[in-house]
């Protein structure tokens, strides 16, 4: 197969996800699925509906390789080219529209996710409470910020969340909605656990077991807040799902630079420190007592339903092409 | 004046949290003590300094029990000699000796809890600790003496950062040491064949006070269902809880998580940062005294046993502190 040629604007959004330009799940999502439609609309190569298949797939795994972690890239990505697949297009035209429709169809799911989330989640926070985040999660921050438009009179115990602070853009973010913020160390949140009333964070990925990885912290929180039978709520998109967890792969912990930790001077000194910076934690599923999707709220062991719900196609396309199982064997996947 | 002056470094010292380990707390307050003691002029004005200074340094730190029990012997051979009424290098001399003693214990109790502890450590145990504690440090620093090969993750320990300082000298030590944040201990906890803690006292029933953060990696330790042991010299108990008093919690001060320049950034926004928590009982295997490894629960034996009698006499310091002026003000 001849190699076919990528859109420019393909490549600048691919550059600027892997420099973190653009940052945050969602945006790394929809600019995903925003390019595949621009790779589609500009596409010029021979009108058979294989090589426009392959071309897509080249374009796919591009975006791919931009960030071998986030979860919500491969879901933007495995969405539009397994219905692109599944759709059986007869010519290139029909598989442009297919490409466009279902990239069009996963920016909406994912902008209108996070508000139906903070709808979803604020109906379960009541006036008076005290609730304790971690980091900085648009979908947690939708839950509470909604709870509080709804005229509830709430608190909120922000940690800083070292290394790199997140804690501090969470407390603005909620200073500015007009909320009363309280700054703690993250080695305080047992002392603060018992004036906590619900505790709520974002994840970074669901795996199919309803395990939830999220910026490191936060299983502590979550064994502190079940100790003290404190309720952990997850705020999660369904992108953050994981498939690939389906078919029993690991969710690969990324650990970053020391120099987020201690400075260049610290290290210099101290040669024979040794700094390890894992940037997630894995929360086993007994310590959350939901998760708050746009589709409702699930207990994190049916984490399976939301993918199979979701994500059926794509793991269904993950069988076949990595256990060499026939299509046919597997069609009692759903198709939405 | 001169007193005041130097009673206002060591207060200002441990604000700001220049002085980390409850263990330096004392023997920095002893030695200005000793400044005082011997730089006084006359009668009244030493004992007027002393407990101007017992009464500052306990007001920044209620929590410390060393330093309360230490102030107690100290303000009691006041008593005796007020009562007494020497000539001042008398009284110099006796209140001098005191603290001498004091410091002999200090130093006596911090080196067998390290040959106690140092036993407890097994070869190719990774052992987690956190914050400043010169106790145990004293622990590793035995055991590597012995030849034991172990190793350690730290964890940063804010506010304070002290796991920086705690990495930097262990690993000056040849200890193979990681620096972790505090969001990390679970992370690493099922990497970890020990945790091994310091204290800022130990409560009537068994609960430990120690740097905030203890709690949490006990709590960590016990799902995991990894030992926690505690090294504190009995020194560092808390008789007061004896008869139900609560151990008050005090915070640090706002710049020690968010400098000004961050603050102003962020606007109107509120902490809470606590200097120490509370580690209950239950989540603590044994806690190593000078006199040997003993569980928690058994605490009010050992309380016994010290003071040759149950419930606890130790007289209130403030009580010892009005029986000395009222001798003072009648003389």
């Amino acid at each position: 197969m001849h190699e076919m040629k990528c859109p420019e604007e393909v490549y600048q959004i691919a550059d600027d996800i892997r420099s973190m330009k653009i940052r945050g799940a969602g945006r790394i999502a929809r600019a995903a699925a925003k390019a595949l439609k621009i790779a589609a609309e500009k596409y010029e190569g021979p009108a058979d509906v294989e090589s426009f298949i392959t071309y897509v797939d080249s374009v796919a795994k591009i975006l791919l390789g931009t960030r071998p972690t986030a979860v919500s890239l491969p879901n933007a990505v495995m969405y539009v080219t397994s219905r692109l697949r599944r759709k059986r297009p007869v010519n290139v035209n029909e598989a442009k529209l297919i490409v466009k429709k279902t990239a069009d169809d996963f920016i909406n799911y994912s902008l209108t996710a996070t508000e139906k989330i903070g709808f979803i989640g604020s109906r379960r926070i009541l006036s008076g409470e005290t609730i304790l985040t971690h980091c900085n999660s648009t979908a947690a921050l939708s839950v509470i910020i909604h709870a509080h438009r709804q005229g509830k009179d709430i608190k909120v115990y922000a940690t800083e969340t070292r290394p790199k602070f997140q804690g501090h853009i969470t407390a603005k973010t909620l200073l500015a909605e007009g909320i009363d913020v309280t700054l703690i160390p993250d080695a305080a949140v047992r002392y603060v656990m018992k004036k906590i009333d619900k505790v709520i964070v974002g994840a970074d990925t669901v795996a199919a077991n309803g395990a939830v990885v999220n910026k490191i912290g936060t299983s502590n929180i979550a064994l502190a807040a079940h100790e003290a039978r404190v309720r952990v709520f997850v705020a999660a998109e369904t992108y953050k799902f994981s498939p690939a967890t389906v078919i029993g792969e690991l969710v690969e912990i990324e650990e970053r630079d020391p120099r987020e930790i201690v400075d260049e001077k610290f290290l210099k000194e101290n040669p024979n420190v040794i700094v390890r910076n894992p940037a997630f934690d894995v929360t086993p599923p007994e310590y959350i007592d939901a998760i708050i999707t746009e589709e409702g709220l699930i207990p994190p062991q049916a984490a399976y339903l939301i993918l199979i719900e979701k994500f059926g196609w794509v793991i269904q396309d993950y069988f076949i092409s990595k256990y060499s199982l026939r299509e046919e064997d597997e069609d009692w996947y759903q198709m939405s | 004046m001169e007193a005041k002056t130097l009673v206002s470094k060591l207060v200002s010292n441990i604000i700001s949290w220049k002085i980390r380990s409850s263990t330096e707390l004392v023997e920095e307050t002893l030695n200005t003590l000793e400044c005082i003691i011997k730089k006084s002029k006359d009668l009244n004005s030493l004992v007027l300094d002393i407990i101007y200074m017992v009464n500052e340094v306990i007001k920044v730190r209620p929590t410390a029990a060393m330093l309360i029990n230490c102030s107690r012997d100290i303000l009691l051979e006041l008593n005796n000699v007020v009562n007494s009424k020497p000539k001042l290098p008398k009284a110099k001399e006796a209140l001098l000796n005191k603290i001498r003693r004091i410091k002999g214990r200090m130093t006596n109790s911090i080196e067998r809890i390290a040959t106690i502890g140092a036993n407890r450590i097994i070869p190719g145990d990774i052992i987690m600790t956190s914050a400043y504690s010169k106790t145990v440090m004293k622990i590793f620093e035995k055991a590597l003496e012995q030849g034991k090969k172990f190793e350690v993750f730290v964890t940063e320990s804010r506010p304070g950062d002290d796991g920086k300082i705690v990495a930097s000298e262990l690993s000056k030590l040849g200890l193979k040491v990681t620096l972790i944040v505090d969001s990390a201990m679970r992370y690493f906890m099922k990497y970890t064949t020990r945790v091994l803690l310091g204290a800022e006292a130990v409560a009537a029933n068994g609960a430990v006070i120690s740097k905030v953060g203890s709690s949490l990696m006990a709590l960590i330790a016990h799902e995991a269902r990894v030992r926690v042991f505690v090294a504190a010299s009995t020194l560092k108990f808390n008789y007061e809880t004896v008869f139900g008093e609560l151990v008050r919690i005090p915070q640090a001060p706002e710049e020690t998580i968010l400098p000004g320049e961050v603050k102003e950034k962020i606007g109107g926004i509120k902490t809470e940062i606590p200097v120490l928590d509370v580690i209950p009982p239950e989540y603590v295997d044994a806690i190593i005294t000078e006199y040997g490894v003993i569980a928690p629960q058994a605490i009010p034996l050992l309380m016994r046993d010290l003071l040759r009698t149950w419930p606890p006499k130790a007289a209130d310091v403030s009580e010892i502190i009005s029986n000395i002026l009222e001798v003072t003000k009648s003389a």
